[in-house]
């Protein structure tokens, strides 16, 4: 076993808890937006959220994201924008609204729909990137942006 | 008059005030008003969490009544007890606050 534990009993810092991601991305969701952004996209309650990418290589180096001020909504937006720096951005195209719940327990089941907006609203931003990088969507992307796995 | 209770100290507020004047009332439905809502920050959340005791009775009066039951979103989330609240008691921010009682709108907020 070699994960770090994020619990509370190991006072490991970052924390992956909501409380703990909504601090860190209410203060990135104040910084100025990266070089590539995405549409914004809004979701049920007119929660709205929009991302931006850096991208070097093929590779994201650094997330930015607006968010409507909702504590979950930003904690799920937060949680992407720390996990998915150096990834490719066809392997981030593949984080899902499931995989996202999953991995930021504590959310009652009744705020989760705000994981799909945050996926949908990421993907939009990798579109975005897509345009940049290769002048023309890809038929992938498209696909993922109209019909976000939840 | 129908009013919603908004506890946002934390003195003595929920083992005094909610326990031992405001419950007891509307246990015996004699409180005077009709309680359309109460709205929780801070600590006081632990008292939605499954299993309080006085959460317990506070969940029947508001099963039995339709009073609305709301946790601060954020206040749940530093406690980690989001997910660990009442069956059906929600959580939220004022937004969610005011959409939850606008179809059972309050003719006074009171704060405690």
């Amino acid at each position: 076993m070699t994960a770090t534990c994020r619990e509370a009993c190991c006072s490991v810092t970052p924390r992956l808890t909501v409380a703990e991601l909504f601090e860190r991305g209410f203060r990135r969701s104040r910084e100025a937006p990266r070089s590539i952004e995405g549409a914004p996209c809004t979701g049920a309650e007119n929660n709205t959220t929009s991302f931006s990418l850096d991208v070097a290589d093929g590779r994201i180096a650094a997330v930015g994201f607006r968010a409507s001020c909702c504590a979950t909504l930003i904690a799920y937006c937060e949680y992407i924008a720390e996990i998915v720096p150096s990834f490719g951005l066809a392997i981030a195209r593949e984080l899902t609204a499931s995989n996202l719940v999953d991995s930021v327990p504590g959310v009652p089941a009744l705020k989760r729909d705000r994981a799909v907006l945050a996926i949908a609203a990421f993907r939009a931003a990798l579109l975005a990137a897509d345009i940049t990088q290769r002048g023309e969507p890809s038929n992938e992307s498209r696909l993922h942006l109209r019909h976000p796995a939840p | 008059m129908k009013v919603a209770y908004i506890f946002a100290t934390q003195r003595h507020n929920i083992s005094y005030v909610l326990a031992k004047m405001i419950l007891p009332q509307l246990e015996q439905k004699r409180h005077g008003v009709d309680v359309v809502g109460m709205f929780f920050f801070e600590d006081n959340n632990y008292v939605l969490v499954d299993g309080n005791p006085i959460g317990e009775r506070l969940h029947k009066v508001a099963k039995d009544t339709g009073m609305l039951l709301m946790g601060c979103d954020q206040c749940c989330y530093e406690r980690e007890i989001a997910d660990k609240l009442f069956p059906g008691v929600p959580i939220g921010c004022f937004p969610d606050l005011y959409k939850a009682l606008s179809g059972n709108m309050p003719d006074q907020v009171i704060t405690l």
